[in-house]
């Protein structure tokens, strides 16, 4: 059985993927060793850890700080290559009472980090009256850690993470990837996002984090959301938004985004041709 | 190792007030292994236009002939001496000419340019090695030692320095900058080119 | 036109367990004070992270550690040598000395010799003895003491700058006179500030912000070119070492 979902339905000599787009694992070339004679490692000849990538990506991840607290959006799909496999996706996850994980990269490896958050917190649970409780800045250490350790393990949960959050009057955002590497800073962006969001968040939020309102961030982060369904091919124009508070978190249902494309029409090779 | 690296050397070009400086180390190697320690990289052109040469030596020692060259002919065709920022665009020209194949050196220039009124402006410049020219107000490093030399001349350096300061100058920066750099070194020479003269200089730098 | 060089060699991508994330940072040791410095942007490749992250750390009343390289190593290598400092304290009653600490650092790295911790760390600080004193790392643990160091992105434009203005290098005292062994705090300063200003103009991964430690010997006060910066003093717990933080702006182009 060929375990591999891009291998599949293909014949086993198409050592190349005509389709192909990063992150698409590569095929093996069975054929290609054994004719020179080389030692061919196969899929399962390795330990799993060094030849692991990303399958199933969602994108994007943005988030700002604002009057209130945090806001953080993230689009609805997951891809499988350049394919848009799953529209219906939240990668935006609730810990605690006061923190918002935000994911982009690998699915499955956040659907697991799901499920590691929800046992710390329902093991905190158990003692709750040491009168502590896991803010942002714990999740996000903790997450660090597990990030860090498993790449030092060369074998590493492939995602860039976004935590946000409030407690005690304090607002929290902070980075964490698939190297540990943790930044911290009024506005962030995973992906894509780093290098189309983060110019205009920058733009818009740095000097204003204590006077921006809810509505202005939404704004900001949905403009922002905008620009990047134009631009980056692997996102779509669905998104959640949470907003954390000294209220808590809310996660909002799936929104559209309205897009205009009249303009396409005048560019020559965007819309319909008519010479 | 690149090849702009194998022979090693340094050069830096610094303007001052009326005047402009340009040094270089002396030093030749192949590799990490010294052969020469008079090695000279910097030319007249005209007597108020000098050029500095780093990277690959056979070509240093090329271009210098062939720009002796292209001046003399511009001097019989034109009767009268070229000016630097010309200067300038005849280097870039002969090393885009050969874009595809290009002289493994980075040039800099110094001298002072004839101004309307009949004075003089200093003018300094660089290129790449396939022409891209660089026009600064302060200066200009080339070589293998051309991020030290950065770092020290962007410390050191200040506006409007006349001869003497601006020789202490160019001569701390070049010097320390080759103290760090294995591939240069060996003694240093500097000239100071002002609107009456030009002072020579030879540095007694580090031996190791 | 599919990209034929997959088949021509095949390949994986292997998972590199690594990243640069720019930055410097330099220490300078005085006769009774060390300063030690670090900019505060983190960024890799062109894209800057975040304008704000710490590079030095305070460990002790009187010991500073600057890291650079891979930002994720620094952080887990500056948590571990804090547990490590913790540790002792409850054992010995005491902070561990400097020299010990930069003993206990070459051990840290070279215990991670086969999987390093890509790092390049300066330890600053007040020595036993209240000189002030500078250690430089390389990764895996070699180190020495000097009297200043720097290391990270423009490492290679600073440090022949330091020694011209530290060590006076290629420098000749007039007839009679010689350099000092060490220079007052307010010259170190200047230095180091114009230092970093330098490296901020012709390096894109230096500048933001500037962050400088000042560890002054027991007994010893602040001049008042100093105090007039406005230091922020860092608790101490005892009467002995003093450690003031200065920040400053760097451009942020």
């Amino acid at each position: 059985m060929d375990h591999f979902p891009t291998n599949w339905g293909r014949p086993k000599y198409d050592s190349f993927d005509t389709h192909a787009t990063y992150p698409i694992h590569n095929r093996g070339h069975a054929q290609s060793a054994a004719s020179n004679g080389a030692v061919q490692h196969t899929h399962f000849s390795h330990s799993k850890s060094a030849l692991r990538q990303p399958i199933v990506t969602g994108t994007s991840v943005l988030a700002i700080k604002y009057k209130d607290g945090i806001m953080m959006a993230a689009d609805n799909l997951a891809s499988y290559g350049s394919l848009a496999r799953f529209k219906g996706v939240q990668r935006l996850h609730p810990v605690g009472d006061y923190t918002v994980v935000g994911a982009s990269g690998d699915m499955s490896d956040f659907q697991y980090l799901q499920h590691i958050l929800d046992g710390l917190v329902i093991s905190e649970e158990a003692n709750l009256q040491d009168g502590h409780t896991l803010g942002p800045a714990e999740i996000h250490e903790y997450l660090s850690q597990v990030m860090y350790q498993r790449r030092t393990k060369m074998d590493p949960l492939w995602n860039s993470l976004l935590v946000g959050g409030v407690k005690d009057g304090k607002r929290f955002l902070a980075f964490v990837d698939l190297l540990g590497v943790t930044y911290s800073a009024s506005t962030l962006a995973t992906g894509y996002g780093a290098y189309i969001a983060q110019p205009l968040l920058r733009k818009a939020v740095e000097g204003r984090e204590d006077t921006l309102t809810e509505h202005e961030a939404r704004t900001i982060l949905e403009d922002a959301l905008r620009v990047l369904f134009y631009r980056d091919a692997r996102s779509i124009n669905q998104y959640q938004i949470a907003t954390i508070t000294a209220n808590g978190a809310d996660i909002s249902g799936s929104l559209k985004l309205e897009t205009a494309w009249g303009f396409a029409e005048g560019i020559r090779g965007y819309g319909a041709q008519t010479q | 190792m690149s090849i702009m690296d194998h022979n090693g050397g340094s050069v830096v070009a610094m303007a001052g007030k009326d005047c402009v400086a340009i040094a270089s180390d002396l030093r030749l190697g192949a590799g990490a292994m010294t052969v020469a320690m008079n090695f000279e990289k910097i030319f007249p052109v005209t007597d108020r236009i000098y050029l500095g040469l780093t990277g690959l030596a056979t070509d240093i020692t090329t271009l210098r002939d062939r720009f002796r060259y292209l001046v003399n002919m511009f001097t019989i065709k034109e009767s009268r001496s070229i000016e630097p920022s010309t200067f300038a665009h005849l280097v870039s020209s002969t090393l885009y000419s050969r874009r595809f194949g290009p002289y493994f050196t980075e040039p800099v220039l110094a001298g002072l340019e004839r101004t309307p009124s009949g004075g003089f402006k200093p003018y300094i410049a660089g290129a790449d090695l396939i022409g891209c020219l660089n026009f600064a107000e302060d200066f200009i490093v080339a070589g293998t030692a051309s991020d030290k030399l950065f770092g020290v001349a962007e410390g050191l350096w200040e506006p409007d320095l006349g001869p003497e300061d601006l020789f202490e100058t160019i001569s701390q920066t070049l010097l320390n900058s080759v103290d760090r750099d294995a591939y240069s070194g060996w003694g240093a020479i500097v000239y100071i080119i002002t609107p009456e003269k030009v002072i020579t200089r030879t540095l007694k730098g580090r031996m190791d | 036109m599919p990209d034929m060089s997959a088949i021509a060699n095949p390949q994986q991508r292997q998972f590199n367990p690594y990243a640069e994330n720019g930055g410097t940072i330099l220490a300078v040791a005085g006769a009774d004070f060390t300063v030690i410095a670090g900019d505060t942007r983190q960024s890799e490749g062109y894209s800057i992270q975040t304008r704000y992250a710490s590079k030095v750390f305070r460990l002790t009343d009187r010991a500073v550690l600057a890291v650079n390289g891979f930002a994720a190593d620094g952080n887990m290598f500056v948590k571990k040598v804090k547990q490590r400092l913790e540790w002792y304290r409850h054992n010995h009653a005491k902070d561990m000395p400097l020299r010990s600490i930069a003993r206990l650092i070459q051990t840290m790295l070279y215990a991670q010799r086969f999987f390093p911790y890509y790092v390049y760390n300066i330890l600053g600080g007040i020595e036993e003895d209240g000189t002030g004193a500078v250690y430089s790392f390389d990764p895996v643990g070699s180190y020495e003491r000097e009297a200043c160091r720097a290391a990270g992105a423009a490492q290679s434009l600073l440090q022949p700058f330091l020694d011209n203005q530290i060590y006076f290098k290629n420098q000749t005292a007039a007839r009679g006179y010689s350099h000092p062994a060490h220079l007052p705090l307010p010259d170190v300063l200047s230095i180091v500030i114009d230092s970093f200003t330098s490296a901020t103009e012709r390096h894109i991964e230096v500048g933001d912000g500037l962050e400088m430690y000042i560890v002054m010997a027991k007994g010893q006060t602040l001049p008042d070119a100093v105090t007039n910066l406005l230091p922020e003093e860092l608790p101490s717990t005892g009467d002995g070492e003093r450690v003031f933080v200065l920040k400053r702006d760097l451009k942020k182009d």
